[in-house]
């Protein structure tokens, strides 16, 4: 490859690793606020898909991609509301609700879409890019950074926000405080339920918005199974990132440019290493980095433990 | 409550008797939830289907009596509910333990890779040594892959939650790998394995159905499983390291060692099924081997309460909703993935009135 | 065609009779039945099959149904002999994997035929068909080397009919340019539309300006990419019609309408005679597949190109150019 077919290939590398990325920063996100108010959702696959469902469903029905984005969102935290009631109110295993949302939000979603939305042929008008001025005519880094859609722009937002509301409020402070010590919460007057609750809806909804992504700002059709495990590598993106939004924008970054790596580098004929080996990378290196980053540190202390009011 | 029972039946039964009727009693209290959450999640179903314009009424009586056709048709239940039971049975230790292994699938699939190998090798052997050698291997191939992540949270303190899922992601692409490379079958256009010996084949029960001696083993590992984890002390510690690792450890219990043992035992399990599902079903590998067993083991032994012994009933129903939807879906062309929504609202209902039934035990 | 639970339960109380009494089994419907391994509600792979048995239904009147066994081979056989025991009289498994399944049921059914989507099978009442995608993608290969510099092909898995076409469309490029560069790439599954976006898109970046995703339910992503890319990247509508999603860059369709293939295997089946070898439906079945240019978008193949094309489609239907030699 010559140079300047080099710096094309990384400049769509790049582009495309942002975009692969977006929804598992928002899922990852949401699931670290979740976390760390002590509540361990692994429902976020089911949930993904059903916001990309009401996302793709409601766009459908309006033509409008914030109405869709909207719907998706709602579709989240709605899901997530179940889940808060059977973890939170009646303590049931977190483990154990999650799994069993996974299997509701496949099901669901492939019966409404068979029902109701097969031989939608043509499907939604998906959010088109945006090119911000100047930057994005700079060579290379225009077309990797200034010209995606303004759902992959918000990530950026999101990642600031998240990390400013957890570390900078007495929202964030307390919310922390119902993973690490509720007990103390709960003794300083303050409903730990309640901020829990906060936490669960805050993350499914953020999921929500991942998978919504997927059909309003990447395909324009909903498929059966769209979210493809994306919400389990969520799950890995938010140990691996050390339960921090900032960490968690650049892991997914990471996952996103081997995922776009390894589509890209099929296509090039010279490289003959078998593809599986580069679809395995990014799973071994969640495993590799867990044991690197070794220790509990960062995991709040009751995660995945219902509280007990004594 | 139980105690006050046995003090007054005391003089009436023999001691034999009196424990029978103790279990009994007790079975039929521990399965009056999950019945009850079967029937709410086939209401739900049905009401679901209403909902949406199709005929709802025969959701119940099709999803559970519609695939008892014929004994043909039973033997296909059992033969799905084999690799369900062993896997289901299997987590019960793992989660009595706490550890919480998502990985069943890999297993299978590292199960089935193992039992491939060997049963496409070693031409020559009888069968009285070669299919149990391709069981063996499966299971084996099991446990090491449940062990990686078992020894990555006892040496490393990494989260088996996210290993055992990175793992089954590992064991799928492998197995894509190596039937489109290495172990395909060069004869065949579909990416698949050569067809395994004869003699490597799980033996059939009946020899004009399907159904194969995983069943029988299936059941009884299962039994095992349940006396390993009630009667022996090694299954007792287990227990307590479940309930409480800091309490087991301050007793001087091995937790390193009890998590490597729950994580191999049940890696183990689903290895065995993934190996029956190539000796016993299949006969070749492929890449689509297993439609999610690995994940419905999960459900399985939830819905069993974590008890292997309950965990063969459970196996069974699934695999009879399962067979119900294939006949559903046949019959009134409703799509099969209301299986999917069934047996999420049927885990949901069990915890709920699991949880309310401890309420109201503690507050009565 | 959706059976009550009344119907459902006199029909196994008739089947039991008819059972016994095989002489009034002639007597009954003419039943047809399909096994997909995915999900008909896709528009790809098993749409078609779907379509193949809505066919039968509409213009022989056929009873039928359909059993999604989400690629479980497990499943397989027992789906045959429900089909196989209720006296469906032809049973279409869609897709190879479903050919060791269907030998071992046939020996038991030896009334009911068993057809096989892309297999090359003939033995006893067991029948392959096979459409031989390599033919359309030939010609694609053809068109793709005369009017671009470098072609992409997006694959779902690496399974035959998917490896098949690619090699078709890799043999009619290198016929006419053999240095024209193509890339390939599979995405792993048929479910990422994403995946298949993305890998069209990088492609398309590093020059590609033909692209052609095959991916079952997940292609429509990769005429998402297409579309996005600006005019100047061609493709090829396949298996069902994307124009509405790549308006301005599909140059013309190739459709394959299996169902005409399936109910006319059928017809003969139903009328006594069926077929006497495995079936191979390919460009000298016009009435199966077909493959037409497009002339209401902003693109389109020359007249000269498409006068070449079709001289190459007549080689191929008569067996002159062999399109899928590896």
């Amino acid at each position: 490859m010559d140079d300047m077919m080099f710096l094309t290939f990384l400049a769509t590398l790049a582009g495309a690793a942002w975009r692969l990325a977006t929804p598992l920063i928002f899922a990852s996100i949401g699931e670290i606020f979740s976390e760390r108010a002590g509540v361990l959702n692994i429902g976020l696959e089911g949930t993904m898909l059903v916001g990309a469902f009401c996302g793709f469903a409601a766009a459908f029905a309006t033509g409008s991609i914030p109405l869709g984005l909207l719907a998706g969102i709602a579709g989240g935290m709605l899901f997530g509301a179940i889940f808060a009631f059977f973890t939170i109110t009646i303590k049931a295993d977190q483990i154990v609700v999650g799994a069993a949302l996974n299997l509701l939000g496949m099901g669901l979603t492939a019966f409404l879409f068979r029902t109701y939305y097969v031989s939608t042929g043509k499907g939604i008008e998906i959010a088109q890019p945006v090119q911000i001025p100047f930057l994005s005519d700079i060579p290379f880094l225009g077309e990797a950074f200034f010209r995606q859609n303004l759902i992959v722009y918000s990530t950026v937002l999101v990642a600031i926000l998240a990390s400013l509301v957890l570390f900078r409020t007495s929202f964030g402070l307390t919310l922390r405080a119902v993973g690490e010590h509720p007990k103390a919460v709960d003794v300083a007057g303050r409903d730990v339920a309640s901020y829990r609750y906060a936490a669960v809806l805050v993350g499914t909804g953020l999921a929500g918005l991942g998978g919504a992504f997927l059909t309003l700002g990447h395909s324009n059709q909903f498929v059966e199974g769209i979210t493809s495990g994306r919400g389990f590598i969520a799950l890995a993106v938010v140990v691996f990132a050390r339960w921090s939004p900032i960490g968690a924008f650049f892991v997914s970054l990471l996952f996103g440019l081997f995922y776009a790596l390894q589509l890209m580098l099929q296509a090039q004929a010279s490289i003959v290493v078998p593809y599986q080996v580069l679809q395995a990378l990014p799973y071994i290196m969640t495993i590799v980095t867990l044991v690197v980053v070794r220790g509990k540190g960062a995991a709040p202390s009751k995660l995945g433990q219902p509280y007990e009011m004594r | 409550m139980e105690q006050v029972n046995q003090g007054v039946r005391e003089n009436v039964y023999p001691q034999a008797a009196q424990a029978f009727g103790r279990t009994l009693r007790q079975a039929v209290i521990n399965a009056a939830t999950p019945a009850a959450a079967v029937l709410v999640a086939l209401a739900c179903g049905a009401a679901l289907l209403w909902l949406n314009g199709f005929d709802g009424s025969d959701v119940v009586t099709v999803m559970i009596f519609g695939s008892f056709q014929d004994m043909r048709s039973v033997g296909e239940i059992l033969l799905k509910a084999t690799p369900l039971i062993l896997i289901g049975a299997g987590l019960c230790v793992a989660f009595r333990c706490s550890i919480w292994n998502i990985g069943a699938e890999g297993q299978l699939y590292a199960g089935a890779i193992a039992a491939t190998l060997v049963g496409t090798n070693f031409d020559g052997l009888s069968v009285w040594v070669h299919a149990p050698l391709v069981m063996l291997a499966g299971a084996l191939a099991g446990a090491a892959w449940a062990g990686i992540a078992g020894y990555l949270k006892v040496r490393f303190q990494a989260s088996e939650i996210v290993t055992t899922i990175m793992l089954n992601y590992i064991a799928l692409i492998l197995t894509s790998y190596l039937v489109t490379g290495p172990m395909r079958d060069a004869s065949a256009a579909y990416p698949q394995s050569a067809r395994l010996i004869r003699e490597a084949w799980t033996p059939r029960i009946v020899s004009d159905m399907r159904l194969h001696i995983g069943i029988i083993v299936a059941v009884v590992l299962a039994v095992a499983l349940y006396i390993f984890l009630q009667r022996s002390s090694r299954g007792f510690s287990l227990r307590v390291v479940g309930l409480n690792p800091y309490a087991a450890r301050y007793a001087g219990m091995q937790v390193a060692r009890n998590v490597m043992i729950a994580m191999c035992i049940s890696g183990a399990m689903a290895g065995l099924a993934g190996a029956f599902e190539v000796a016993g079903v299949t006969h070749r590998l492929y890449q689509n081997i297993s439609p999610g067993y690995g994940f419905e083991g999960i459900a399985v032994a939830l819905l069993a309460g974590n008890n292997p012994l309950a965990a063969i009933v459970s196996g069974g129903l699934f695999a009879t909703l399962r067979s119900g939807s294939e006949v559903l879906q046949i019959t009134s062309q409703v799509p099969q993935v209301l299986v999917l929504i069934i047996q999420g609202i049927v885990i949901l209902s069990v915890v709920a009135f699991t949880r309310l039934r401890d309420i109201r035990r503690i507050v009565a | 065609m959706r059976l009550s639970r009344r119907t459902f339960v006199e029909g196994v109380a008739a089947l039991t009779i008819a059972v016994s009494i095989p002489a009034m089994a002639q007597a009954e419907d003419f039943k047809m039945g399909l096994l997909v391994p995915g999900s008909v509600s896709e528009e790809g792979w098993n749409r078609i099959g779907f379509n193949a048995l809505k066919g039968v239904e509409e213009q022989l009147g056929a009873k039928i149904s359909y059993v999604e066994l989400q690629q479980n081979p497990a499943s397989f056989e027992k789906a045959f002999r429900d089909y196989a025991s209720q006296g469906y009289k032809v049973i279409l498994g869609h897709g190879f994997e479903f050919q060791d399944a269907a030998l071992e049921v046939a020996l038991d059914y030896p009334d009911t035929y068993f057809l096989i989507s892309s297999s090359s099978i003939h033995e006893g009442n067991v029948i392959g068909l096979n459409t031989d995608t390599s033919q359309p993608f030939y010609l694609m290969g053809v068109i793709a080397a005369k009017m671009g510099k470098k072609a992409g092909l997006v694959g779902g898995m690496e399974i035959p009919p998917i490896q098949q076409a690619f090699v078709g469309f890799k043999n009619g490029a290198k016929s006419v340019n053999p240095a024209f560069p193509i890339s390939e790439a599979y995405i792993g599954n048929f479910t990422d539309t994403t995946a298949a976006k993305e890998a069209a898109l990088s492609m398309i970046s590093q020059g590609a300006d033909f692209v052609v995703p095959n991916a079952s339910g997940a292609t429509v992503g990769g005429y998402q990419a297409i579309s996005e890319s600006g005019p100047a990247v061609r493709s090829f509508s396949i298996f069902s019609d994307f124009t509405q999603v790549a308006p301005n860059n599909i140059l013309g369709l190739y459709v394959a309408d299996y169902a005409q293939g399936v109910v006319e295997v059928v017809h003969s089946i139903k009328d006594g005679s069926p077929p006497k070898e495995n079936i191979i439906f390919g460009l000298k079945d016009p009435k199966v597949i077909s493959f037409t240019f497009r002339d209401d978008g902003p693109v389109s193949v020359p007249e000269d190109i498409r006068a070449e094309v079709k001289a190459i489609s007549a080689k191929i239907a008569a067996g002159e150019i062999k399109t899928d030699a590896q």
